[in-house]
């Protein structure tokens, strides 16, 4: 239960992060732990009490092993995580570029 | 002198290759362990981007080329969609159409290893990419025009 409550933290932290602060590059790291907080909910769910990896071995049966589907899941939103926290970057390094700022607040002209 | 000091240096230029094997070794048993083609391509991607930030970038480019990256990482999603076509062999899409071989043994899931194989190129020359393209780009505040 309180690896469910530590997830739950986690995200109110990114939600916190992405919210209150007003750098860019503190909502992208607040995106990234949200992401995280994801994740380990997602394979917290998926654990069994005394269960081992999922791989089969010759010989060793009757073993009780941990879902492999949210691990499988978990894999493919970390490369997704990854490619989105590089586009946001990469957006955030072009606003830079034209307003010479990270602050939101000064970032308001639509045109020029 | 570009990069780091002289230890940074000497001790990547030990580290770095022992890192790439490491890379190739989990993803070459991602059937019968822990691991696979996404784990075995970012940590021989971290390898690449440990001699980029110890050397600088200018002596990184002579080694390693970004022209390279970009064609081993189109090669890997070419080979991965091969395999999958390939699968029509035995019948459908991604069929496993190799030989299963016996449980635990290195040459044993049939086609996995190769697919484990091109997501490792696909996955190590793309974060590298990445890393690359970040680091080469130019932030150049323009003026304001009022």
């Amino acid at each position: 239960m309180i690896i469910y409550l530590t997830c739950l933290l986690l995200f109110l932290i990114g939600i916190y992060c992405v919210a209150v602060k007003k750098n860019l590059i503190k909502m992208i790291v607040g995106i990234v732990i949200m992401e995280y907080a994801v994740n380990l909910f997602l394979v917290s769910i998926g654990y069994r009490w005394g269960g081992v990896d999922p791989i089969l071995e010759p010989n060793i049966y009757n073993l009780t092993y941990v879902s492999p589907l949210p691990q499988a899941l978990v894999v493919c939103t970390i490369i997704i995580g990854l490619a989105t926290t590089i586009l946001a970057v990469a957006m955030a390094m072009r606003i830079y570029e034209k307003y010479g700022t990270f602050d939101i607040t000064k970032i308001r002209k639509l045109k020029g | 002198m570009s990069g780091m000091s002289l230890v940074v240096k000497v001790v990547t230029r030990i580290t770095a290759a022992i890192i790439f094997l490491f890379g190739c070794y989990v993803s070459l048993t991602g059937q019968l362990a822990l691991g696979g083609g996404f784990a075995g391509g970012i940590i021989i991607a971290v390898g690449y981007i440990l001699y980029v930030l110890a050397y600088g970038k200018s002596e990184a480019e002579i080694k390693t080329s970004k022209e390279g990256a970009v064609v081993m990482m189109c090669l890997g999603m070419i080979l991965f969609l091969m395999l999958a076509l390939l699968g029509f062999i035995g019948g459908s899409f991604f069929n496993n159409f190799l030989p299963k071989g016996q449980a635990g043994e290195i040459w044993s899931a049939g086609s996995i290893p190769l697919c484990n194989l091109a997501i490792m190129l696909e996955v190590g020359a793309g974060l590298y990419l990445v890393f690359l393209n970040l680091i080469t780009f130019n932030v150049t505040v323009r003026e304001e025009e009022e």
